[in-house]
């Protein structure tokens, strides 16, 4: 049997009366590059938070690497080895780049030395080590958003959600987005994926889940998705409303 | 015989700790009515700007000399004397807004709370200087005045008149808040920024007409309780923190949850006088403010849950 | 490295700075304000500025500091180290209960609760017998192993030590895991949670390192002193200036606090002294008998806060980061 990595075992949301997430369940296997998509305001970025210990699940399990998250804070879920980079990115503006990729390695290390180490490596696969003294608050957004994935890669994660992590960038940015996330799974990571370009997606994953309106609209192969009339329903009808 | 005089004393006695009870929580309520107006106040200016304002007890200091001066000089009773000062104070907030607040909006809220603590000093130093620091006393001819109700429950004439204004002004405010094409775009501004501005509304204006509302709330609350208290630069200092505790209590942002605030403040003070001593009243308050933040930091009213 | 070497330097010259000026008791007390000054606003930047959560109660720290030790000498004669180190204890439960009750929250909260604590604490020291009450606390006589405290000097030493202390350990939390983790705090806080940082845990430890150098400088002063009531050492406009001291500087620099400290305190010191009044009155610019000249002997002794005021407003809207933002070095 193929061992899950990560279980959403039934996890509803509520905020108030309002159901953000309902009752969706999956797993995501090892070394898998899962996608999550759907259109605005499906849920993604709640479950995301759900996942990443940012919001209490209103009920459900969340099983990561054999524990029981959804108890966790953020921090502890980033101990456990799952990293998170934000759909509005979060640079620590007034720190440079490199301080910045320092401080997701001080989660593997105590030693400032070490961290700058690591963090120097980081900044050479993304391809922002001649950024590595700027600010980090005066980046592009194409920079920022590769300074994120540094950032959370800096912690040696098992497994990366990345929160559109492609918004707003242009064509050439993202094919090296994709293609560092490629590598990043070849050395034994574990992706989660949330996009709201299809294009983006079908390209890179190897399971797509599609959630609608909170609740979960299908899964399968990325052939599978971009063939299922009820998904291309959801998506053209959020598009006209949009 | 003897046995029913006790008796007769054992009721007498009850009934002395009964008035003193409602003695105490009656004037708790007076006093709490017009905390919960610098509460209020203090409620609009965090529901709509998101800031703190560390500058509302001297404003209210403020509106205590502008109803002493009223009184001595122009011979305006206080309670009508808020005729001249409502509108001034309102023009004074606005203005403030205007000239420095707008300036750091979109700054780290510690800034915002420097500037404010910044104007604060300047405001109360400057009444340090102009006013000495020796407190003044507002005397009307009704200052010591008493009504007895439910014979042997005495309620001071000014609190009582105090009160009255209170609940007529904060009827006013909630009419405007509600309404009025104003006071619905404030309320817009105070629930979503941006969406606000999105919808078409000039969210700086609304901004400097909260700080203008405000302001005259504060110096409103001042001048009631200029006739019982003693009025010196320094008083805005115990007022601040009054309003504090009150807008947690309520909710910060919450002008329904300021004003129930108020009034349990109030009550609490009086309650912790009568029961145990006036010197540790504002203790209680503060561990009541601690209280608040462990249990329910989102405050009684508060309609930032999670997040 | 260098930043070692600049404190070195600096210390170097503030201790012999004494036998330069000589005996004046005068100009060695501004000096001891001005070295206090600095190490509050340092300890208090560990906290307000390094992990951008300011509070407003700091002078309970300081308040707990002085009331200690000074309860202890007075009362149990207790030697006056071992009483400063009973100081740091109380502050760092004050700072505890505090930091456990609002770091768990986001938002404006801290400042609001730092406040409710500090006056707390001094309605306290005022209200209990075992505080003196409004009295306060006197001392007659203190001495520790046998060095004469009436001079001032030995104090000067002192906090000169507790500043190069404050300022190593600012300088060194820098460049280390739990200072850049604290920075991470003060950028954003989501950002610093899912990277793995625990956010109440380093906002605690941050606020119990302000406040045991806080609390030991209050126990400093109060010995040096040798008086102690809530107006000198818990009152709120002592938390006001230590942080505008650090904001005039440069918030979140090693080096701010001390540059406010250097500018500020000698200037309200003028103030407080009226020697600018008595300048303009030398200086025929203002006449002594004059409506104005008058005014100003007597009242300038009461401006230094309406100009701490005026300079805090300028600053915030013209040099948000402080003198040390506008020469323009982050270190």
């Amino acid at each position: 049997m193929i061992q899950h990595l990560l279980y959403i075992n039934h996890v509803s949301k509520h905020f108030g009366g309002n159901v953000a997430v309902s009752d969706i369940s999956f797993s995501v296997d090892e070394k898998q590059i899962f996608g999550l998509i759907g259109p605005n305001g499906a849920g993604k970025t709640t479950l995301f938070n759900c996942i990443s210990g940012f919001y209490p699940v209103t009920s459900g399990d969340i099983i990561f690497d054999n524990k029981t998250i959804n108890k966790l804070r953020p921090d502890e879920v980033c101990h456990l080895g799952m990293a998170r980079t934000w759909q509005r990115v979060k640079p620590l503006g007034s720190l440079t780049v490199l301080e910045n990729v320092m401080i997701g390695a001080f989660s593997i290390t105590h030693v400032t030395r070490e961290a700058e180490k690591i963090a120097i490596e980081q900044l050479e696969s993304v391809g922002l080590i001649d950024y590595a003294k700027k600010n980090a608050g005066s980046l592009s957004i194409g920079l920022k958003k590769k300074l994120e994935l540094a950032r959370v890669l800096a912690t040696h994660p098992k497994m990366l959600l990345l929160d559109e992590i492609c918004g707003g960038l242009n064509l050439t940015e993202t094919e090296t987005i994709l293609g560092i996330i490629r590598e990043v799974r070849d050395k034994g990571a574990t992706i989660v994926f949330i996009e709201h370009d299809m294009k983006a997606v079908t390209a890179i994953c190897d399971w797509i889940v599609v959630l609608n309106s909170g609740e979960k609209l299908a899964e399968g192969t990325p052939e599978e998705i971009t063939g299922n009339p009820e998904v291309i329903a959801a998506y053209l009808g959020g598009g006209h409303n949009a | 015989m003897v046995s029913g005089g006790k008796f007769l004393q054992a009721v007498h006695f009850k009934g002395v700790i009964m008035t003193f009870f409602f003695q105490s929580l009656l004037s708790g309520l007076l006093t709490g009515g017009v905390y919960a107006l610098a509460g209020i106040g203090m409620s609009v200016v965090f529901g709509v700007m998101n800031i703190s304002n560390f500058a509302h007890g001297d404003l209210m200091m403020l509106g205590m000399y502008m109803a002493y001066f009223a009184f001595t000089l122009l011979h305006i009773d206080p309670y009508l004397s808020l005729l001249l000062i409502i509108p001034t104070a309102f023009l004074f907030g606005f203005l403030i807004e205007k000239v420095f607040i707008h300036r750091i909006i979109h700054h780290p809220h510690q800034n915002q709370i420097l500037l404010t603590i910044g104007l604060g000093l300047i405001m109360s130093n400057t009444a340090l200087l102009a006013f000495t620091s020796d407190p003044k006393i507002l005397t009307t001819s009704y200052s010591s005045s008493a009504v007895t109700i439910f014979g042997g429950i005495s309620l001071s004439v000014p609190l009582l008149l105090s009160f009255v204004i209170t609940c007529l002004i904060t009827g006013i405010l909630f009419l405007f808040l509600s309404k009025t094409t104003t006071g619905l775009a404030l309320w817009a501004t105070s629930q979503n920024r941006e969406a606000a501005q999105l919808m078409g509304i000039n969210v700086s204006k609304m901004s400097a007409i909260a700080f203008g509302l405000g302001t005259a709330l504060a110096a409103t609350a001042g001048a009631l309780i200029a006739p019982t208290y003693y009025i010196h630069p320094m008083a805005g200092h115990t007022f601040l923190l009054k309003a504090f505790t009150i807008c947690v209590l309520g909710g910060l942002g919450s002008v329904v949850g300021a004003g129930v605030g108020g009034v349990i403040i109030g009550v609490v003070e009086s309650m912790s006088s009568t029961y145990l001593s006036s010197d540790w009243k504002d203790v209680v308050v503060f561990i009541i403010f601690l209280g608040v933040l462990l249990f329910r930091p989102q405050g009684l009213f508060g309609k930032k849950g999670e997040q | 490295m260098k930043q070692i070497a600049i404190i070195a330097v600096i210390a170097g010259i503030a201790a012999v700075l004494p036998l330069v000026i000589g005996e004046s008791p005068y100009f060695t007390g501004v000096l001891i304000s001005v070295l206090m000054m600095a190490a509050l606003a340092s300890a208090w930047n560990i906290l307000g500025g390094y992990a951008g959560q300011y509070s407003f109660g700091h002078a309970a720290y300081f308040g707990a500091g002085a009331y200690t030790t000074m309860i202890l000498i007075s009362k149990f004669n207790l030697n006056p180290i071992l009483s400063m180190v009973a100081g740091i204890v109380v502050a760092c439960i004050i700072a505890l209960v505090t930091g456990s009750i609002v770091f768990r929250l986001r938002g404006h909260y801290f400042g609001l609760a730092s406040i409710a604590v500090a006056e707390i604490v001094r309605l306290s020291a005022l209200n209990f017998d075992f505080t003196g009450g409004a009295q306060g606390i006197l001392l007659t006589d203190v001495s520790l192993w046998g060095v004469d405290l009436n001079s001032k000097t030995p104090f000067y030493y002192g906090m000169l030590l507790v500043l190069v202390v404050t300022l190593g350990i600012a300088l060194s939390l820098r460049t280390s895991k739990t200072g850049y983790y604290l920075q991470a705090i003060r950028e954003d806080q989501d950002a610093a949670a899912s990277l793995g940082i625990n956010l109440a845990f380093y906002k605690n430890k941050a606020l119990l390192i302000s406040a045991a150098l806080t609390s030991v400088l209050g126990s400093l002063y109060a010995v040096y002193i040798r008086f102690i009531d809530t107006s000198a050492v818990l009152d709120l406009r002592l938390s006001i200036e230590i942080i505008l001291t650090a904001i005039i500087g440069g918030v979140g620099t090693v080096w701010g606090p001390v540059l406010g400290a250097v500018l500020l305190v000698p200037l309200a010191e003028m103030l407080r002294s009226n020697v600018i009044g008595d300048a303009l009155v030398k200086q025929g610019m203002v006449s002594e008998t004059s409506g104005l000249g008058v005014f100003l002997k007597e009242n300038l002794a009461h401006a230094h806060v309406l100009v701490y005021g005026i300079i805090t407003v300028l600053c915030i809207l013209y040099l948000p980061k402080g003198i040390l933002g506008l020469l323009g070095r982050k270190k």
